[in-house]
């Protein structure tokens, strides 16, 4: 406990009211007749950092996957209630799914570069979208992705060599940089960290901390501490609802839900 | 005794050594409570392998081995020079001396007892005939004591290789049943010899392969050693006169290319069909259909590929063919006011299309697997980047399954160029060489059967180019999947 405070003290400093970016009211979401989601409200703030945290099964992950419809791909699942981006709701027939995508994009569990070189997976979301007119521009895309994801200086003299030839940690920055790439708004990552080593873990978390200057992100952890280092807001889930939310300082130090004071002590999870 | 007995008998051997073995087995371990390295069933099995391997290797060998030693210590006995002055070839007197010695053992005691050494050979064709075993009027008088010692031997080798086997299952059961002790790793042995049956299982595949190439092979040197190869794979006239008794000389030419261009123009046709057919039937099936739709189609597209190639034939030639032909006679007399038919009922298109139709099965259920099997991350990654589902297709998930297709197809075009029911009834049988589809072409296939079929002498080069043929089709499938595999294996080194 003492360790998470101490990371807590230094990293929620900088919290402070922001606008809301995404918007979400009595969100459910059943698989077949079975109901995995039970009415979530919850903002998400600007430029920040939200934490799901929560025992596996909660719901954690079928919730972040609402926020970019990814849940439509799933042919048994279906969603109710309202998910709003910048005031539009994202579940209109209006709303051209293929566009909210690129706008808030996802990086998930299990580094997933295309069987392509490292070159040509940061360069899949931008020459898709139309997003450069001539060759230049796409290297300048291309490099500028890779830099804010930390991994130019590692890739920069073998970028046509495959992705899938990286290390796990590496794997996953390029996942990260290929989400960077088509610039979203807002970036979803599915526990980004959970197959990498500590090693790759820590800078993949530094990295997330640096993107909260440009990016609405939110994350799906299992790890308590990741949430603390990594996050101004936390939001706890506990068997498909919504636990509580709050600034992660005051989660961690005070939470006022028996379910979260239980988790984040270890008594269940 | 028969064979089947003593395969029986090993077996009810084996099984009486594993009973017991299980029960000293299980008396091992209550009576001085030690823990044993492998449970009883492992003992059972364990000594049911000592007796049953062993003893039924050796009725294979003896088997294989015993006709051999005594068809040589036979042939070895005929009498100097007299194969010269008859007509009769070894072989065939061979042949005459085992019916005689397999007549003898169909005969009742009594009746056999009579013959000796200097009965004549006809008194015991007669005595033979009655009992309903015909033999060839060419055997001579000099078979009959041969024939009696073939018998003899064959009885002999019979109840030698009986007495052998049956020891050898006893002695293997016994020295099983001895060994068995706490500490014997049976469990460890019998997991041994599964891995030896399944290894002999896939050598099996293997030295089949290897049989059929020699048996073509040397029948394809021959055929060589008659029709230079150059005329073969570079003569341009296929036309193997049959010739007829007497008219010695007279082989024809047997040029390969007219076959060879038809194989690959059909199958071309077909491939060019079906292909993309097919892949697209597959990507609907594995990306866009739901789980229901795709319960329905795919079973239905696989009938297709159950359906019999002749009855495809069937289709070509009494639908098919005719609607092209009568197609084609509307159009150039819409075009030129003739209404002749450009093309014919019989033709390249005719049996490409109604190929397409036999390898659409194919190409979309291979494609379909493969297609599933690429991961679902990766679909995942890719749409969440705001990529549409076609794109995804089209950039991450066929550049992922592309190996995979493409050994898949090449699979199909080896069919393509293997089938024959279908090309003898939609595109006939003539050899021509042309670049025109409406045209009559044939393959390779089917003149093998045709130079096969039909009563022919086994040593003219009109039925010996067969074996040609099939080997050249042999090597050219052989080909194929050697660059099926050199593709799927660069690709793999590529990405993964």
């Amino acid at each position: 406990m003492e360790n998470i405070q101490a990371t807590l003290n230094r990293g929620q400093a900088v919290q402070s009211a922001k606008p809301i970016k995404m918007k979400s009211q009595d969100v459910t979401v059943h698989y077949g007749s079975k109901q995995a989601l039970n009415g979530i409200t919850l903002d998400i703030p600007e430029r920040q950092v939200t934490a799901l945290i929560g025992p596996s099964g909660c719901g954690k992950s079928t919730y972040l996957r609402c926020l970019n419809r990814m849940n439509d791909t799933i042919d048994s699942a279906s969603v109710g209630g309202k998910i709003t981006l910048d005031g539009e709701d994202i579940y209109d027939p209006a709303i051209d799914v293929v566009e909210l995508r690129a706008r808030v994009g996802m990086v998930f569990q299990k580094p997933n570069p295309f069987p392509k070189s490292i070159y040509e997976n940061v360069a899949y979301g931008p020459k898709i979208h139309g997003l450069s007119r001539n060759k230049q521009e796409l290297d300048e895309i291309v490099h500028t992705s890779l830099k804010k994801a930390g991994l130019y200086n590692e890739v920069k003299d073998r970028l046509d060599e495959p992705g899938t030839g990286l290390s796990g940690g590496q794997q996953q920055r390029l996942c990260i940089a290929r989400a960077i790439a088509v610039s979203p708004e807002v970036i979803l990552m599915d526990e980004p960290c959970s197959a990498l080593d500590p090693i790759a873990t820590a800078t993949v978390e530094e990295l997330i901390d640096e993107l909260r200057e440009n990016f609405t992100i939110v994350i799906v952890t299992h790890s308590m501490q990741q949430a603390a280092r990594v996050s101004q807001i936390t939001a706890m889930f506990h068997l498909g609802d919504l636990a509580e939310v709050g600034p992660t300082e005051k989660m961690f130090s005070n939470p006022d839900d028996k379910r979260t004071q239980d988790y984040i002590t270890g008594r269940f999870g | 005794m028969s064979t089947l007995t003593i395969i029986f008998l090993v077996l009810v051997i084996g099984l009486a050594g594993a009973f017991l073995a299980y029960r000293y087995s299980r008396s091992l371990a209550a009576k001085d409570g030690a823990q044993l390295h492998s449970r009883p069933i492992y003992h059972a099995s364990y000594v049911a392998c000592w007796a049953m391997i062993p003893a039924l290797l050796a009725l294979m060998v003896w088997l294989v081995v015993s006709p051999i030693v005594i068809a040589s210590d036979v042939r070895g006995s005929f009498p100097e020079g007299i194969l010269a002055e008859t007509s009769l070839t070894e072989d065939l007197a061979y042949g005459i001396v085992e019916s005689l010695g397999s007549g003898l053992r169909v005969l009742p005691a009594d009746e056999r007892e009579t013959i000796t050494d200097a009965t004549p050979v006809a008194e015991l064709r007669e005595l033979l005939n009655q009992r309903g075993v015909p033999i060839a009027s060419a055997s001579a008088d000099w078979m009959v004591p041969l024939a009696i010692q073939l018998n003899g031997m064959q009885i002999f080798s019979r109840w030698a290789m009986t007495a052998v086997v049956v020891l050898l299952a006893l002695g293997g059961a016994f020295w099983g049943y001895r060994n068995i002790a706490p500490r014997l790793r049976a469990r460890n042995g019998v997991e041994r010899v599964v891995t030896g049956a399944l290894i002999a299982a896939s050598s099996i595949a293997i030295m089949t392969t290897v049989g059929i190439v020699f048996s073509m092979l040397f029948e394809t040197i021959d055929f060589f050693s008659r029709i230079s190869p150059m005329e073969f794979f570079f003569g341009t006239e296929w036309n193997p006169r049959f010739s007829g008794a007497g008219s010695e000389g007279s082989a024809g030419s047997f040029g390969f290319i007219p076959l060879l261009a038809g194989t690959l123009y059909i199958g071309f046709v077909a491939m060019l069909i079906a292909v993309p057919i097919g892949l697209f039937a597959a990507i609907y099936m594995a990306e866009y259909a739901d789980s229901r739709t795709r319960s329905v189609v795919k079973p239905l597209l696989e009938v297709l590929a159950g359906i019999p190639t002749i009855v495809y034939g069937f289709f070509a030639l009494v639908t098919v063919g005719p609607f092209l032909r009568d197609l084609s006679a509307q159009i150039s007399g819409l075009v030129t006011g003739d209404y002749t038919s450009f093309i014919q009922a019989q033709s390249v298109l005719t049996a490409g299309l109604v190929m397409a139709i036999m390898l659409i099965p194919f190409v979309s259920s291979l494609s379909d697997d493969i297609i599933t099997s690429v991961p679902r991350s990766l679909r995942d990654g890719s749409l969440g980047l705001g990529a549409t589902r076609s794109e995804t297709i089209k950039r991450v998930i066929l550049p992922a399954a592309l190996p995979g297709i493409v050994s898949a197809l090449l699979l199909t075009a080896s069919r393509a160029i293997g089938e024959t029911m279908i090309v003898v009834l939609a595109a006939g049988v003539a050899a021509n060489l042309t670049i025109n589809p409406f045209d009559a072409m044939t393959t390779i296939t089917v003149k093998i059967v045709a130079q096969l079929t039909g009563d022919l002498e086994f040593n003219s080069p009109q039925t010996l180019v067969a074996f040609a043929l099939g080997m050249t089709l042999f090597v050219i499938t052989l080909c194929l999947n050697i660059y099926a595999l050199y593709i799927v294996r660069k690709y793999k080194e590529q990405y993964e």
